[in-house]
């Protein structure tokens, strides 16, 4: 009797030819996310198993691949031999002391003696009188399931639930985008929307130091570092928007400082994107979140990125429905910290919240906008996650 | 590089440290032993303790527990004694203090809070007013660490005694020892102490206490410090600290002369269209409180790291503006654009006056600097 557990995927059957393709990612994946804890990938019709694990890391090994996109279902199971005695012998070991229970069989050996049905009732049958009236069967809505899958090569694996895994499609099988990563609650959600339809993320983040802290960047750092374990790594890179910020402060009116600020941060996003061999940009932003965030805001940032498209996963989003994706993935915690990653020295007391794009563009005539992004450049740093 | 933000911690003495070396290297046994080797280290302890007490105290009256560090000889205090009626503290408090009064109060103690003077030291009328006769415990701060006022802790504790004289009166003394010329007069209970700010080392602290009271202890286990404070001494810190005291009380008054004197150097160097004094010439010499109205102290730290000068702030770019500005300067009561600006100087004896010129030189253009980049 050995442990393993079995990934399951689903998405993948739909790809036809491609299939190969995005089974390769998904192996990569799935090795690269477990690759700290010895074990054993085997491909076995139409699934994975993870076998040869310390049986303390199993928990461990189970969370990290909970986290590998296109992974539909894992399983703890116990493999043993078909035949019926074996398999009552593990299956006794995960029955719970009481409540109600059923058995569902699966036949991979079409060859072996019993049907489905049959070995369901037969072992059910077992159980009963192992559990001397402690329990009770229930094919409708029982308390525990047992499961078997009886295997062609002379084995079976018997396991009871199954573990929920990120689902969607394998992170390298939809291109690359790069991420305008805050320290909020937001972007990270964003990158993880992406990544969960198969998209390899990188992540930009700008800071206005020495107007915001260190802390602040150790807390941004975290966060793609959170990102990447779903991302299958990440890299990240920080510009410093500090100057632009000067200069808009000094030059531009107070009201237009955060519209005026983001179109230099797409600017200089949809330049690195395209340095990197990104073919999209990703950000957080939902619709009327803040004053920024509104259709004209958005239409004034996007009307400077030249090429690529401008993703926004959580345009309709509530924020009580990004808050839970956030704790799902595990990043809420470290979002909420207070550092601040946009400095409030420079924030207007009443932002626009309807620019108009003809005021915009007279008041962004002041700045030397070209000068200004390549000095920002300047300023790239690379951190790799 | 300057250190400016020697109220945060000091460097340690290195002579002291190269003294106490003996105690890794040879002695390193535990005290607690039966054996010859380990027992000779109580009377090394010993030697600490009362070289230490009596810098500031008079032995016959009053004794001396290591402890871990500043915030855990206030948390003995205050846990041990505040249990019934009402505490007392002021609005000055550093949070070791503070902290442990917001817990007090979730558990169920009334405690009252006395208001602060303009220049940061304790309201005495005010706070004598919340005595009463159910007042348990009293705890003053000795020198604040953010402005730097002085509380004239040995007069306000007979002025609380004489109200009632049951209460018990402790003294938070981390930014006071060893650089304020003070002994505890005999109604002073307890009195708190950090070693890493005189030149030791950080994870060492005490408490004084007088002799009669009966301290509860705060941690159990050994029996350690005569069984108020069990756990294994660090007797390599403990020693290291008894030397860096001992340098420290050596020059104490000429330290504190020669501060005094840098001090008001420097404030006269600073610019004063930028900045606005916020410590007093009552305060501590060791610190100098000024704020760059106007502009944030949090920023103007970075700028002048960058140019090799750390100074302090009270206040972290925190996004919950609650949190942003120090309550201690907002109690003083400035106002919050005051409080932005605040960033603390703070000195040691190691501090030169090269140093006070070139600090200042440095405040000035990086404070000119930012006011030209914000404006």
């Amino acid at each position: 009797m050995e442990k393993v557990i079995i990934i399951r995927y689903a998405e993948l059957f739909l790809k036809g030819k491609n299939r190969g393709f995005f089974e390769r990612a998904f192996e990569t994946n799935l090795r690269r996310a477990i690759q700290a804890y010895e074990h054993r990938l085997i491909k076995q019709s139409g699934r994975y198993l993870v076998r040869d694990f310390a049986e303390e890391d199993a928990e461990a090994i189970m969370e990290k691949l909970q986290k590998v996109f296109g992974v539909h279902t894992l399983s703890y199971a116990y493999e043993t031999a078909s035949d019926l005695d074996s398999i009552f012998e593990v299956a006794k070991g995960l029955c719970r002391p009481n409540g109600t229970f059923k058995v569902e069989s699966h036949r991979g050996d079409k060859k072996y003696p019993m049907t489905s049905v049959e070995i369901s009732k037969k072992l059910g049958g077992m159980l009963l009188d192992y559990a001397k009236g402690k329990l009770a069967v229930d094919v409708h809505n029982p308390s525990f399931t047992i499961r078997v899958d009886i295997r062609e090569n002379g084995l079976a694996l018997v396991f009871g639930e199954f573990i929920g895994g990120a689902n969607g499609m394998p992170v390298g099988t939809a291109g690359k985008g790069l991420l305008l990563l805050s320290g909020g609650i937001d972007s990270p959600v964003a990158g993880y929307m992406m990544a969960k339809r198969g998209m390899n993320v990188d992540c930009l983040h700008f800071h206005s130091y020495p107007y915001t802290n260190m802390q602040a960047k150790e807390k941004v750092v975290e966060l793609a570092r959170i990102l990447s374990e779903y991302t299958c790594g990440t890299t990240m890179y920080t510009v410093s928007v500090t100057h632009i910020q000067e200069e808009i402060h000094e030059k531009c009116r107070p009201e237009l400082m955060i519209t005026l600020l983001r179109r230099f941060m797409y600017r200089i996003a949809e330049r690195q994107a395209k340095r990197i061999g990104g073919q999209c940009l990703i950000t957080g932003e939902s619709l009327g979140q803040v004053a920024s965030q509104t259709i004209e805001g958005m239409t004034s940032s996007n009307s400077v990125v030249e090429t690529l498209p401008v993703l926004r996963p959580l345009v309709s989003f509530d924020k009580n429905e990004i808050i839970e994706k956030s704790v799902k993935m595990g990043a809420y915690e470290t979002s909420i910290l207070p550092f601040e990653d946009c400095c409030t020295v420079f924030l207007p007391d009443f932002p626009a919240i309807r620019p108009k794009m003809k005021d915009i563009l007279h008041e962004e005539s002041k700045l030397d906008v070209e000068g200004l992004i390549e000095e920002a450049f300047t300023t790239l740093e690379k951190i790799e996650l | 590089m300057i250190y400016f933000d020697n109220a945060a911690t000091t460097k340690p003495s290195k002579t002291a440290f190269d003294r106490a070396g003996e105690y890794v290297t040879e002695k390193f046994y535990n005290p607690s032993a039966l054996y010859v080797e380990g027992y000779a280290l109580q009377g090394e302890l010993k030697k600490a303790r009362s070289a230490l007490l009596s810098k500031v105290a008079d032995e016959a009256a009053f004794e001396w527990i290591f402890t871990s560090c500043g915030t855990e000889s206030d948390n003995q205090a205050i846990f041990a004694f505040a249990r019934r009626g009402n505490a007392i503290t002021t609005a000055g408090e550093h949070s070791a203090v503070s902290a442990a009064f917001a817990e007090l109060k979730n558990r169920g103690i009334d405690t009252r809070i006395a208001p602060l003077n303009a220049d940061g030291s304790v309201n005495v009328e005010k706070l004598l007013d919340f005595v009463d006769e159910k007042t348990s415990f009293v705890s003053v701060m000795h020198v604040n660490n953010e402005i730097g006022a002085i509380n004239d802790v040995n007069a306000i504790a007979k002025l609380v005694k004489a109200k009632n004289p049951r209460t018990i009166f402790h003294v938070d003394g981390v930014q006071g020892y060893g650089k304020i010329p003070f002994r505890l007069a005999k109604e002073i209970d307890l009195y708190s102490v950090s070693a890493h700010k005189i030149g030791g080392l950080k994870g060492v602290g005490g408490l004084i206490k007088r002799k009669s009271l009966v301290l509860p202890p705060y941690i159990i286990g050994g029996g350690q410090e005569s069984g108020r404070r069990s756990g294994t001494e660090n007797v390599f810190g403990i020693k290291q600290f008894e030397y860096a005291a001992e340098e420290k009380f050596k020059t104490l008054k000429a330290d504190y002369e020669r501060l005094t004197k840098y001090r008001e150097k420097l404030w006269g160097l600073l610019d004063k269209e930028l900045y606005t004094r916020l410590s007093q010439e009552s305060g501590t010499p060791y610190i100098l409180s000024v704020s760059a109205r106007g502009l944030r102290g949090e920023v103007l730290l970075h700028m002048a790291d960058d140019k090799g000068l750390i100074i302090g702030t009270g206040s972290a770019c925190s996004s919950n503006a609650k949190n942003r500005y120090s309550k201690v300067i907002l109690a003083c009561g400035f106002d919050e654009k005051i409080a932005d600006g605040f960033i603390r100087i703070s000195f040691s004896p190691a501090t030169t006056e090269n140093e006070i010129e070139e600090g200042a030189r440095l405040l000035n253009e990086i404070g000119k600097d930012l006011a030209r980049r914000m404006k």
